[in-house]
């Protein structure tokens, strides 16, 4: 049966990644179709219930940049909001929010019923429909054929899934989920290269059995952090705190007594986990002289007492779960709702995909998310979101885009993938940055906005907002760089005597913002009012006080874009570009890189390499004009 | 297009020549030129000009040659200082350069610039992926060959110690949630004070090295018995070796440094290379392995008398297939043979003798020739040059590190430095990626929930 509407772009999965995907496309004006198993779940916060964190919160904030959904529905879901690395420097300082899953969920589903250009329905995709060897709809578990220029996968929940708990094992997808088989099946048939990832969850807890009176709490920050650039605190509902409790050697003996029945040490689950999130049982043995390990109580929602006790994953049998959590201060009375498990999935090696995040092989097809072997709510959005522009991109016959790894944390997200592939589920550190100063929050509308806005997924009230802020800051600019300040000048002593600076030569006001001890606030003071509000100030300060490193990052990336802006065509031939090892020529043929910059980036990849590429281009260009 | 980097090099072969001259190129030159010459230099004119170190001392008296993009070599600005030649001279002006932006050129880079911008004709693609390809091969070798030693020992220990104040930084900014005080620590400076001192002694010692051993490096192997020890000795001067006519009487490796006409060279003499059942021959043979992979050139020494002596093809089929061979057939005063150089495409050949030092002279220029014959951006001293030009470059970013740690300054640039400095490591001892590092915090720290 064919389904009687012609979509332009079809996404497969109301995940993180699904949704975002969706409304992008819309948002650009493709007709677009969001397929779900179950249009209850939308926007469902699968495992812990937090939003950002270091590294993760920049990419909320890009996400953001782009129009998209995630910082919007955070703010209107978030019960405990902070900041992160407040005191080590601008670049790192990162947000973070717990979330109440109810209110996420319905922040996220309005959204989506409310988007222009977008349809909803609730069917599981079983099949992939292909024509000439390219992907042209999807076919539904009631048989029905829908068309679509493209398709966006986003089937992030366990392709293949094995649950681990304890001696016992069962397939499923996500807690309570099926497991998505028939079109896994399908798929392998389709993208050879998969491999197997492994994580874990902790046990959840009823939090009426907790007894809160013996934990130290942890309140959120105030004033309450915004996620979104049109959010405010005025958006969030009440805010709760959270605790922290921590296990003890009582804790650690149970769980070396119970090691032999644990599946990732009796040999059942032969790889090793994510190595940021060891099972508890892995930290137990592997820091062994450690006598405590600090366990964060995650509320689940304003309204279910459940709560998440984020740093005691586990595969453990049930019985020591249970005796484990009770060894644990607060916990003596606590109810398990849900065990903890270990699970194994499928996931599709990311090297087979486009920066773009269009399959290589399959053209009309976009992977996005868990399935390209992530983990994380805001990688998976991130991911959505790139290829559900690029779907849109693709609809209209328009140039593909990506950011560089220089533009944002999605840029070096999307390159790691494809350039590396990964052998644990990949998660987000600043440290995979290079130009970190560069990739900051408070800056990723400056660096993505714009962009966005010509790609069509900037809305007016968005862009006004946008201009508005950016005029202010370099209105205030210029005011702060044409401010002069004499030595022995009335401005110069007013400034020692509040700061205790002494003026010694002239100064902009501006040059004077470098200085470690000066803030925007004493600057901008100095005649007349401050313009902007704090956060602005600060912003405007950052970039006086960077200005240095971030010339020489800005000259270094200047240096590199042309190998960037090189692509690489499909049809290269590696067996023919002269001077090549073996071992680099098999590196390549296995990445095809898209760009020269890309190419670099393949480990095992020389410099020298890169020039042989060059000159092979070289030699191919002048051969092809000239036979034209 | 965006702007290339500016690159340079000493064109002219290593040793103590008459002219010695560096070329660059790239769109710094002018400015650079203007820096070293104290002016600006005119285009396509020889120009005398005193070039000046960042302080003004004069580093060398000689001409300066400016060719402005597009008319020249690569198609860049060219620039070419030509100076008095001398190790010590080329590696100042070359660092002076490298202070000013430029960046030390790669195997064949100026030639693939002049391809790349259309200065080279289509058809000589090839020949440049060649200079490029085994060029590269040549300095990976010498890069290897320059690690050795203390050195290496200094490089690997300081690469380590920076690797484990990396992991305490980058833990405190990645993973601020833990209940682990990563930065604390007061043993942070104390690790960082440790760093500018190793950095420090590791280029005491690599600039030292440059002095020391540059040059190229020749082996001399062969059977036992056939002359080795007594070669040596012909070429430096004296007695360096013990030399009887007992099979296997040089049980270790021999080191000589000699000049021919001013230019370096490490001759290093290797045990007769038989088969034994002597535990300290056996490991006279096993040195000797190890000296004859990381040459430059191999003099296979045979014996003219002996009937076999010409093609000892079972020495010969063992020797790493890289280095070039030239065989010295020893002892034609035995057979009252002319000494003589048979140089007809397969691997050539030099009759000498010796004992009584007849055509040790015409080796002597066929070493001279080989050494003109290498790749300047490829030998050993090129190599050397290259770590001490990251090594300082990667002491400038440790510095910065310092001063922001002592001053409990921002993180994210004392990471910043950090991540710039061992990136300059890394061009010596290999790259560290950031998953690397990654793997190092998760393997010190139990971090993760």
């Amino acid at each position: 049966m064919r389904y009687p509407r012609k979509f332009d772009v079809a996404v497969v999965g109301g995940g993180h990644a699904g949704t975002e995907a969706a409304l992008a496309a819309a948002r650009m004006g493709a007709r677009t179709l969001l397929l779900t198993h179950n249009i209850e779940t939308l926007g469902q916060m699968s495992c812990n219930p937090a939003i950002g964190g270091i590294g993760k919160g920049h990419l909320v904030k890009e996400i953001d940049a782009l129009g998209g959904a995630m910082a919007l529905a955070t703010d209107a879901a978030g019960i405990h909001f902070r900041v992160l690395n407040r005191r080590k420097g601008p670049a790192v300082r990162a947000t973070r929010a717990q979330a109440d899953r109810t209110l996420y969920r319905q922040a996220i589903r309005e959204r989506l019923e409310t988007q222009n250009n977008l349809t909803l329905l609730q069917q599981s995709v079983d099949d992939l429909e292909l024509q000439h060897g390219c992907v042209v709809g999807v076919r539904t578990q009631l048989g029905l054929r829908i068309a679509a220029d493209c398709v966006v996968l986003t089937v992030g929940t366990f392709l293949g899934g094995q649950v681990h708990v304890g001696e016992a094992q069962h397939a499923a997808g996500r807690a309570g989920d099926p497991p998505a088989n028939a079109l896994a099946a399908r798929l392998r048939e389709l993208a050879p290269r998969t491999g197997r990832l492994k994580t874990g969850t902790p046990p959840r807890i009823d939090g009426n059995t907790v007894d809160y009176s013996r934990l130290p709490p942890q309140p959120g920050d105030t004033p309450v952090p915004v996620f979104s650039y049109l959010g405010d605190a005025g958006m969030h509902p009440r805010q709760v705190s959270c605790h922290i409790t921590r296990t003890n050697r009582a804790t650690h003996d149970i769980i070396r007594a119970a090691l032999h029945r644990s599946p990732l040490y009796s040999g059942v689950i032969d790889g090793v986990g994510p190595r940021y999130c060891p099972s508890i049982e892995d930290k137990v043995v592997r820091f062994a002289e450690r006598d405590g390990h600090q366990i964060f109580i995650e509320p689940e929602g304003l309204h279910t007492r459940e709560i998440y006790p984020n740093g005691i994953s586990t595969s453990l049998p049930f019985d020591t779960q249970l005796a484990l959590v009770r060894s644990i201060a607060g916990f003596e009375q606590a109810h398990i709702t849900r065990p903890g498990y270990a699970i194994e999935y499928d996931y599709f090696d990311p090297r087979d995909l486009q920066p773009t995040l269009a399959v290589k092989a399959l053209p009309g097809l976009f992977f996005a998310g868990q399935i390209n072997g992530t983990t994380g709510y805001e990688e998976a959005a991130a991911q959505g979101l790139l290829a559900g522009v690029n779907a849109a991109l693709s609809v209209r016959g328009r140039e593909p885009w990506w950011p560089r790894r220089d533009e944002a944390y999605l840029g070096v997200l999307v390159d790691d993938l494809i350039t590396r592939g990964t052998s644990e589920p990949y998660r987000m550190f600043t440290s995979r940055a290079e130009y970190r100063l560069l990739l900051r929050e408070d800056n990723a509308d400056q660096r993505l906005t714009e962009r966005a806005r010509a790609l069509g997924l900037i809305d007016d009230t968005r862009w006004a907002a946008f201009c508005a802020k950016r005029e202010a800051l370099d209105r205030e600019t210029e005011r702060l760089r044409r401010l002069w300040l004499q030595p022995g000048s009335a401005r110069a002593q007013a400034l020692e005597l509040r700061t205790g600076i002494a003026i010694k030569r002239e100064h902009s006001a501006m040059n004077l913002l470098k200085r470690p001890e000066l803030s925007y606030a004493d600057v901008a003071a100095l005649d007349g009012a401050p313009a902007l509000d704090a956060g602005l100030g600060e912003q405007l300060e950052i970039g006086a006080k960077y200005a240095g490193y971030l010339d020489r990052q800005r000259q270094e990336i200047e240096r590199a874009r042309h190998q960037e802006r090189t692509l690489l065509p499909d049809d290269l031939d590696y067996s023919n570009v002269v001077g090549l090892s073996n071992e680099v020529r098999q590196k390549l043929i296995e990445t095809r890189p898209a760009t020269l910059g890309q190419a670099a980036r393949v480990p095992g990849v020389t410099p020298a390499a890169i020039s042989l590429l060059m000159v092979h281009l070289k030699k191919r260009d002048g051969l092809l004009r000239r036979s034209a | 297009m965006a702007e290339p980097d500016t690159i340079a090099a000493v064109a002219t072969p290593p040793g103590v020549g008459g002219i010695g001259i560096v070329r660059l190129s790239g769109p710094r030159v002018p400015a650079i030129a203007q820096a070293v010459a104290g002016r600006a230099i005119a285009p396509r004119r020889a120009q005398l000009a005193t070039f000046r170190d960042a302080d003004g001392t004069a580093i060398d008296q000689g001409l300066a040659l400016y060719f402005p993009a597009p008319a020249s070599y690569t198609g860049e600005h060219v620039l070419e200082l030509q100076g008095h030649g001398g190790p010590v001279v080329m590696d100042l002006l070359l660092a002076r350069v490298v202070g000013l932006g430029a960046r030390l050129a790669r195997p064949g880079e100026f030639s693939e610039r002049a391809f790349l911008n259309g200065k080279l004709d289509l058809a000589q693609a090839e020949a440049v992926a060649d200079l490029i390809e085994s060029g590269s091969r040549a300095a990976a070798r010498a890069a290897m060959r320059s690690l050795q030693g203390e050195f290496s020992t200094r490089i690997e220990a300081l690469s380590e110690a920076l690797i484990a104040l990396r992991v305490h930084i980058e833990a405190a900014l990645d993973f601020a949630d833990e209940d682990i005080d990563f930065l604390g620590d007061e043993t942070l400076l104390h690790r960082s004070a440790d760093l500018q001192a190793r950095i420090a002694a590791c280029l005491t010692g690599a600039e030292q090295g440059v002095l020391l051993n540059e040059g190229m490096t020749v082996v001399i192997t062969g059977a036992p018995n056939v002359g080795k020890s007594s070669l040596i000795n012909c070429l430096a001067g004296f007695e360096a070796a013990i030399v009887t006519d007992v099979p296997g009487t040089t049980r270790d490796v021999l080191r000589e440094r000699i000049h021919v006409r001013g230019l370096p060279l490490h001759i290093v003499d290797t045990a007769g290379l038989q088969e034994t059942a002597d535990v300290v021959e056996q490991e006279g043979i096993r040195r000797a392995w190890e000296q004859i992979e990381r040459a430059d050139l191999i003099l296979l020494v045979t014996d003219a008398t002996h009937p076999a002596g010409r093609a000892p093809d079972a020495i010969q089929a063992q020797l790493p297939a890289a280095v070039p061979v030239e065989i010295v057939r020893n002892k034609i005063d035995l057979c009252d043979e002319p000494p003589g150089v048979e140089d007809n495409g397969a691997t050539p050949v030099v009759s000498i003798s010796a004992k009584h030092g007849t055509g040790v002279d015409l080796l002597r220029e066929r070493l001279l020739q080989r050494m003109g014959y290498r790749h300047n951006e490829a030998g050993a001293l090129i190599a050397r040059r290259r770590h001490v030009s990251s090594l300082r470059q990667a002491q400038a970013h440790l510095r910065e590190a310092h001063a922001l740690l002592a001053a409990r300054g921002d993180a994210g640039l004392i990471a910043e430095a950090l991540q710039l400095a061992h990136r300059r490591l890394g061009e010596i001892v290999g790259e560290f990626t950031n998953d690397d590092l990654l793997g190092r915090i998760f393997s010190t720290f139990c971090i993760g929930k």
